[in-house]
């Protein structure tokens, strides 16, 4: 019964606006994509993918997106460890203060122990004295270098990623070709599509199209950076998260990977300096 | 976390302001923030309490019960637990473990299972160096013990022995000294060290017996004997045998390690290079003559 209604189904144009790719030079269309390790219990998420090539959207397909990394559980205090940990490990504090035996002097008995009806004191260097040392107080180079658990790290990466798509922060382009490397038309797309003028574009490599890089090179907030560069920290301060087909791929694989580990005990131990 | 929840959280999101670096905060509570205390080590006393010989380390010796005869001294010397921190420990897997990681696609039953296909699982782990041998196979779940395997492990007892006979299947149990175990843990990692598989060594000689013991399948035990066992657990137990002569999967089951050999398919001496994809084999006659003996 219901193959017989499918096929004119299919003919007719009611699924037209939803499952066809509209391409307006009739180039070949594009393949839906086949999520990894398929959902159960929710329905993968939805998106469109846009293209980068005019200023204004022209949406090509609607791509479906694993929920485990783009609907999961948008946990904002995993996400603040996250930025924390980025900021705090590589940073290394350079207060400094001196301790009694390191300030100049006092190395006499200011005055004799008994008999002068003052308090006793050893040094004037000492920390009750006025350009004495200071007690417990910061001491040079101090590093803050700690290592966030690893299943943190990646919680923190699909909160993010979950975020961003449900506030509509989240696009999907083709690829980053643009056809011009004047900055007005990056900048004037960003403008039309309403996207928030701080954008972050994710390529699937590190090598960049020539056009977006030089057109986005004088423009402060707007920044390239390949698929293993991807961090919170960064999807936070841009506004929006501009991603490549191919990229939302390799993001979905790698951390479902993680997610789908069957051996996970020699990620879950302290980290080493030396670990590989 | 239901989903339910998940949904709605992301739904409210989107009618939140934009979630940026000025409006993210930890859960209120999850930090302590540690407090400097006054004096010379913070105003602690290190956990040894106030006063009395608590703080002042001064305890009497150990044993020592103020004039009695202490109780280590009132009976003669029993040394029942003599060498027992060096004794031989193989960690356990039940039949029922085995039995859930077959239906779970864990294990594969088309080849010979051995210790290193249970360490690859990841769900069983041993640490030679705290002496351990290998895998005691348990009889939990012996009575639902369905899979017909060809498997070896390093200690057995009857029960389980008839369970994995009862279902087709043929168990061996077999020594491997610490340096093999060491290789077999963890294969790859073995492997891009980039030396040569050792032999297997003989088992020390409170071991022997029980490797080379039919009723035991030991390793080293005479093939026609442990047949000959094979049917005499049979009629024990009440069950009857199955033929694995007539078997489909005759050659898999009969697949046997040589005594010096640690892996499958490849022989001590030889060297595995996971880069190129190239196993490297001795040549020389000294080194064949080594790792033949």
């Amino acid at each position: 019964m219901l193959s017989n209604i499918l096929p004119k189904l299919k003919t007719s144009n009611y699924f037209k606006p939803f499952c066809t790719a509209i391409t307006s030079e009739g180039n070949s269309k594009i393949e839906p994509r086949a999520l990894q390790f398929p959902p159960k219990y929710q329905k993968p998420r939805q998106v469109w993918l846009e293209n980068l090539d005019t200023i204004d959207e022209r949406k090509l397909s609607l791509l479906d997106l694993h929920p485990d990394i783009f609907a999961s559980n948008p946990r904002i205090d995993i996400i603040f460890q996250n930025v924390r940990w980025q900021s705090l490990y590589r940073f290394v504090s350079f207060a400094h203060t001196k301790v009694r035996s390191e300030v100049r002097g006092g190395g006499r008995k200011p005055w004799p122990q008994k008999g002068l009806g003052r308090a006793r004191h050893g040094s004037i260097r000492s920390p009750l004295f006025k350009g004495g040392g200071v007690a417990h107080g910061p001491r040079s180079p101090t590093p803050h270098f700690y290592m966030l658990p690893f299943y943190t790290r990646i919680l923190g990466l699909t909160s993010m990623l979950s975020v961003k798509l449900a506030q509509d922060d989240l696009h999907v382009v083709d690829n980053l070709e643009i056809p011009t490397d004047e900055p007005e038309f990056i900048q004037e797309l960003v403008k039309t599509r309403n996207w928030g003028p701080s954008v972050l574009f994710i390529n699937e490599v590190d090598i960049m199209p020539r056009n977006i890089t030089i057109a986005t090179d004088e423009i402060k907030h707007m920044n390239l950076m390949p698929v293993y560069g991807l961090n919170v920290y960064s999807m936070l301060k841009h506004d929006t998260l501009v991603l490549t087909k191919t990229a939302v791929d390799v993001i979905e694989s790698k951390l479902l990977t993680h997610l789908h580990r069957n051996v996970f005990y020699n990620k879950l131990g302290k980290y080493k300096v030396d670990q590989v | 976390m239901g989903s339910n929840t998940v949904d709605k959280a992301l739904t409210m999101l989107r009618s939140l302001p934009r979630v940026c670096l000025k409006n993210i905060r930890d859960n209120p509570g999850s930090k302590i923030t540690q407090k400097r205390g006054r004096g010379q080590h913070g105003g602690d006393k290190h956990g040894a309490g106030n006063k009395g010989s608590g703080q002042r380390q001064n305890y009497m010796r150990l044993g020592y019960e103020t004039g009695n005869r202490p109780f280590y001294l009132r009976f003669g010397f029993e040394p029942y637990y003599k060498g027992h921190h060096l004794r031989r420990q193989y960690p356990p897997v039940s039949l029922l473990q085995l039995q859930t990681m077959v239906d779970t696609n864990r294990v594969d039953v088309s080849k010979p299972i051995d210790l290193v296909t249970l360490c690859n699982t990841g769900l069983y782990r041993i640490f030679p160096d705290q002496h351990q041998f290998g895998i005691n196979l348990t009889d939990e779940g012996a009575d639902i013990f369905q899979a017909k395997v060809n498997i070896e492990v390093q200690w057995a007892s009857e029960l389980v022995i008839a369970a994995v006979e009862r279902a087709g299947g043929v168990i061996t149990t077999a020594y491997y000294d610490m340096h093999s175990l060491q290789c077999m843990i963890n294969p790859q990692k073995f492997f891009e060290r980039g030396i040569p598989i050792p032999r297997r060594m003989v088992p020390p000689t409170d071991a022997a017996d029980y490797y080379a013991d039919a009723a035991k399948r030991g390793y080293l035990a005479d093939p026609e004997k442990v047949s000959e066992e094979r049917l005499v657990l049979a009629q024990k137990y009440g069950y009857n045998l199955p033929v694995i002569e007539n078997d489909p999967d005759y050659p898999m089951l009969t697949e046997r390690k040589d005594p010096r050999q640690i892996f499958f398919g490849l022989n001590p001496g030889w060297v595995v290079n996971l880069k190129d994809k190239v196993i490297l084999k001795p040549l020389e006659e000294e080194l064949l003559q080594y790792y033949n003996s």
